[in-house]
């Protein structure tokens, strides 16, 4: 068994939002728990799909293992280092090695430099190759990403999607990455172009080795690439597990309602209306819930006659183990 | 079929001129289709293809105005029939040098003017429609019931505020808006985007329209709120039939609510027919656009067999150079050498292959 490459324990970042000086005073400002404690681990060669709805944290629990974002506490182990404790200056070889696609094409990319610029400057911000080796790395860039050569000198807003997201994907790999986080690859792109960019990252997983956490909701491309997948509820992870058994025999209610409710959605066994009618509150950080968070969507809590069990602060569901590489947080879990 | 068509659009062109490429950008380019009362006419397209356009062209809300439109619109309720296409031809002059267009002089304010009296008391009224972005299209200022309701004076018979609000709060409650009372008094800004599109949703039925255009009404929202729209788009159909024009590029959303579907490339419609022979992969003959699009989509049959999805190689067209043949031959399949240089040189009409099912493709109409 290959081991850990990234190792995420007891992650929590919390947003604070002022509401003046007197409340900050007095400690009353309110605080956001974006992420509150998560722990996964993902191995080499591995991608995890980590899914939720917007809001959820997914893209929060991404910029904090880059390190883009300042965690509240919790470690991010890379390689067995904690990241989150390295001085900047030993932070720097960890950098090259891992890498963000960015879910904003357009933010992501210069629009001032053309591709051959963004590409030289990602070669060149670790090693100094000389001209004809940045030259030569930037072609084997362009080959292993599937781009034109002609694409060198156009600007990004001359691009089409797919290509942006191409030469975005290349700029992560000319330091020598090997480990990446892709928020959102695909959800800004078009149909037919969504199936060329999930293809090449298999592709380049295949031929370069690396680990992916692939932050998305779209739930049919999580589920075909990732081979573990972590469904995330109000700043938690609710489950955790391979990806084909998360889909097919989901044990949280969260998850089964995430699946079902996919519009083509599959009849998973014995759920005959998923979710139900007037169950769908909107994620609410500001007035956490007492107990299991989920509780007011949830359509076991209120079938199951609201168990007092379920809303009781002092007994929030912990994330526990139930076998076969699964791990559910949930008093009631699915069989 | 008997049922009379609400709605037929008949070789309409929709073309903008760009200043800077100097060319036209052809975003629709000789559409056809027709919508029976009662019926669901699903147009699904990549972004590019003209499938906004389309809609933007019969309801008369093309912003950046266009250099050319033509075509013909008819929209026929009750016996009264409008012609809704406007010609622009009076507003606007081409300067041509050397045969080429060199440059567009458009009288904009006069064209507006023509649309905006052709429409009056049709858009709103009779058209009404359903946009992308639930919470840019609503007024942050005003309550969401104050908004159902002024539309509700606007478009029927009702004069008085008062029986106006309260119809404003029945369609809260047809479009299941929780707690549709508190919900009246609330801004936008206070309702999840779910909610501020059933509130959109509201707003178009009050006005008990002949004809519904929803563009990308699932778009942007979460993919649990997604599956609740849809389920109350499927049944207001079933309640209120109201005959729809549904524009998505998520053909789950399309294949789910649509009788008939319209899949559109390039500014043309490539394949209309019933929607579950165009949609379903089974279904054959397809176009070969339609057989690599469905193809390119992860479905449940790639997830049990454990195949990846196949792309579609190439790039989405680029209207402003469309090539002399067909429009998908760049990135076609299924060219064979016995018809490649008819499908490159010439174009395919959209031709019957079967009762009511329409293909442009040499493969099929040979």
């Amino acid at each position: 068994m290959s081991k850990a490459i990234l190792d995420v324990k007891d992650l929590k970042k919390h947003y604070s939002r002022s509401r003046g000086l007197v409340s900050a005073l007095r400690g009353r400002d309110v605080v956001i728990p974006a992420i509150d404690g998560i722990s996964f681990y993902i191995r080499e060669n591995e991608t995890m799909g980590l899914v939720g709805e917007s809001g959820c944290g997914k893209t929060t629990v991404g910029r904090s293992i880059m390190g883009l974002t300042p965690i509240t506490s919790g470690q991010v182990l890379f390689d067995g280092e904690d990241l989150s404790v390295l001085p900047p200056s030993r932070f720097l070889p960890y950098r090259r090695q891992m890498q963000m696609i960015f879910q904003d094409l357009d933010a992501a990319l210069n629009p001032k430099m053309r591709v051959r610029s963004i590409l030289r400057e990602a070669v060149t911000v670790f090693d100094r190759p000389g001209n004809e080796g940045v030259d030569r790395r930037i072609r084997e860039l362009l080959d292993q990403v599937n781009l034109k050569e002609s694409k060198l000198t156009s600007f990004p807003h001359e691009l089409s999607g797919g290509e942006k997201r191409r030469v975005g994907i290349a700029r992560a790999l000319a330091v020598g990455a090997r480990f990446l986080v892709a928020d959102e690859p695909t959800s800004a792109l078009d149909v037919s172009i969504q199936a060329q960019i999930v293809n090449l990252l298999v592709d380049l997983q295949r031929d370069l080795g690396l680990s992916y956490l692939f932050i998305s909701h779209d739930l049919r491309i999580v589920e075909l690439i990732s081979h573990k997948v972590a469904v995330m509820y109000l700043g938690k992870i609710v489950e955790m597990g391979l990806a084909g058994s998360i889909a097919n025999r989901p044990l949280h209610p969260y998850t089964r309602m995430l699946w079902s409710s996919m519009v083509d959605g599959r009849s998973l066994e014995g759920s005959p209306s998923p979710g139900g009618r007037g169950t769908w509150g909107s994620l609410d950080f500001e007035r956490p819930q007492a107990g299991c968070r989920f509780a007011s969507r949830c359509p076991v809590y209120r079938d199951r006659g609201r168990p007092a069990v379920c809303t009781d602060p002092s007994t929030e569901p912990e994330l526990l183990d139930v076998g076969r590489a699964r791990k559910v947080a949930c008093h009631f879990p699915l069989q | 079929m008997a049922v009379e068509p609400v709605l037929t659009i008949e070789d309409l062109r929709t073309y903008f001129y760009s200043r800077s490429k100097r060319a036209f950008i052809r975003s629709v380019d000789g559409v056809g289709l027709q919508v029976r009362r009662g019926e669901t006419l699903g147009i699904v397209g990549e972004s590019g293809s003209g499938k906004s356009v389309t809609a933007l062209s019969v309801i008369g809300l093309i912003d950046a105005e266009p250099g050319v439109i033509t075509g013909r619109v008819g929209f026929r309720v009750n016996g009264t029939e409008w012609s809704l296409l406007p010609s622009i031809g009076d507003h606007v002059s081409l300067a041509e040098e050397d045969g080429r267009i060199v440059e567009v002089v458009k009288d904009n304010r006069g064209w507006r003017r023509k649309v905006d009296r052709l429409m009056h008391g049709v858009r709103g009224r009779e058209i009404s429609m359903i946009f992308q972005n639930p919470r840019v299209s609503l007024n942050p200022f005003v309550t969401i019931g104050s908004q159902v309701a002024e539309s509700v004076l606007l478009n029927t018979g009702i004069r008085n505020r008062r029986e106006a609000a309260e119809k404003a709060r029945y369609w809260l409650e047809q479009v299941r808006m929780d707690s549709p009372g508190l919900r009246f008094a609330q801004y936008p800004g206070d309702l999840s985007g779910g909610m501020c599109q059933r509130a959109m949703i509201a707003m178009a039925l009050s006005s008990e329209p002949s004809l519904l255009i929803a563009d990308e009404p699932t778009t942007g929202l979460d993919s649990t709120i997604q599956s609740k729209i849809v389920e109350l788009l499927d049944d207001l159909k079933k309640a209120v039939g109201v005959t729809t024009v549904l524009i998505s590029h998520d053909i789950n959303v399309v294949a789910r609510l649509s009788d008939s579907v319209a899949v559109m490339y390039g500014g043309t419609v490539l394949e209309y027919g019933p929607a579950d022979r165009v949609l379903s992969p089974d279904f054959l003959p397809k176009h070969p656009y339609v057989e690599a699009l469905l193809e390119s989509i992860p479905s449940e049959r790639h997830i049990k067999d454990g195949l990846l999805p196949r792309a579609i190689e190439g790039e989405v067209l680029d209207t402003v150079n469309a090539p002399r043949g067909c429009r998908f031959f760049d990135r076609c399949h299924r060219i064979t050498n016995g018809i490649e240089e008819k499908c490159r040189d010439l174009e395919p009409d959209l031709a019957e292959i079967s009762a009511g099912h329409q293909m442009r493709c040499w493969l099929h109409i040979g």
